[in-house]
């Protein structure tokens, strides 16, 4: 089908022993190409502590929300520690709804993120 | 059949593009705002306006690129109504909510969350096949919780 296709910006970035994805963009299924291959580049380097920064603006969808999971999945089996800041109120709101909070903490900022997970 | 005849009432037609869902969200929330729905709800109108816009174009008209979705927006002193109208025939309305643990242990795939959105943000949610053809989705945010 038509569609308006999108592309994420991923940095990965090393504070202590965390490795932070700084993710620019919307949230949805085709993010995962993205997200994935930086989740993969993160874990080859060795990460065991990842701190998912998403955008404050970011549109965040129900397939985006699978794609998240699917990554948290992974850190599961790899038995890495995640945490998630970045996000709005709202979105706080529906990750908590789906469950997501049960398997990454939400902070409010990066140091505060930083700080728990060293 | 017209979901209502309120001569204050929006219709907008979308062409079948994902992505499009986003003039959606953004025509609601203008339409919320400028009938006094308080600014966390109407966050939580937006996504569901999203999630219902995106299951219309995917599910309910299957991705054809001829099919269009139709969106109502529409106010009462107790609510924002949102109606969401595709042309298909691929809409089920019967996933099960999703379980985050089954899909982190790789028993259940992650399918569903629009749904289950939908079901959890919105005060009121209707679905209907019409005998006419396509489905309708209406939904309501209370003005007030």
């Amino acid at each position: 089908m038509a569609m308006q296709q999108h592309t994420n910006e991923i940095h990965l970035e090393a504070q202590g022993a965390v490795t932070i994805l700084d993710i620019r963009g919307d949230i949805t299924a085709f993010s995962e190409s993205a997200l994935g291959d930086a989740y993969r580049k993160a874990s080859e380097q060795g990460a065991g502590k990842l701190l998912l920064k998403i955008e404050k603006e970011a549109y965040i969808n129900s397939g985006g929300i699978a794609v998240l999971i699917q990554i948290l999945a992974q850190t599961r089996r790899k038995d890495q520690r995640v945490a998630i800041t970045g996000i709005s109120e709202h979105f706080k709101k529906i990750f908590n709804m789906v469950g997501i909070t049960k398997f990454a903490d939400v902070f409010e900022s990066t140091e505060l993120a930083v700080q728990a997970l060293t | 059949m017209q979901p209502s005849a309120s001569n204050t009432a929006v219709k907008i037609v979308l062409p079948n593009i994902l992505g499009y869902e986003r003039i959606a969200m953004a025509c609601s929330a203008y339409f919320a705002q400028l009938n006094g729905l308080p600014p966390d709800r109407i966050e939580d109108l937006k996504t569901i306006v999203a999630e219902a816009t995106t299951n219309a174009m995917e599910h309910g008209n299957g991705g054809r690129a001829e099919a269009r979705v139709s969106i109502w927006f529409e106010s009462t002193p107790e609510a924002i109504r949102v109606t969401v109208k595709d042309e298909g025939n691929g809409f089920q309305n019967t996933f099960p909510d999703p379980d985050i643990e089954r899909i982190m242990d790789d028993r259940e795939t992650p399918v569903g969350f629009g749904l289950f959105l939908i079901r959890n943000l919105a005060d009121h949610f209707a679905y209907r096949q019409l005998p006419e053809g396509g489905h309708r989705i209406e939904m309501r945010i209370a003005m007030q919780p």
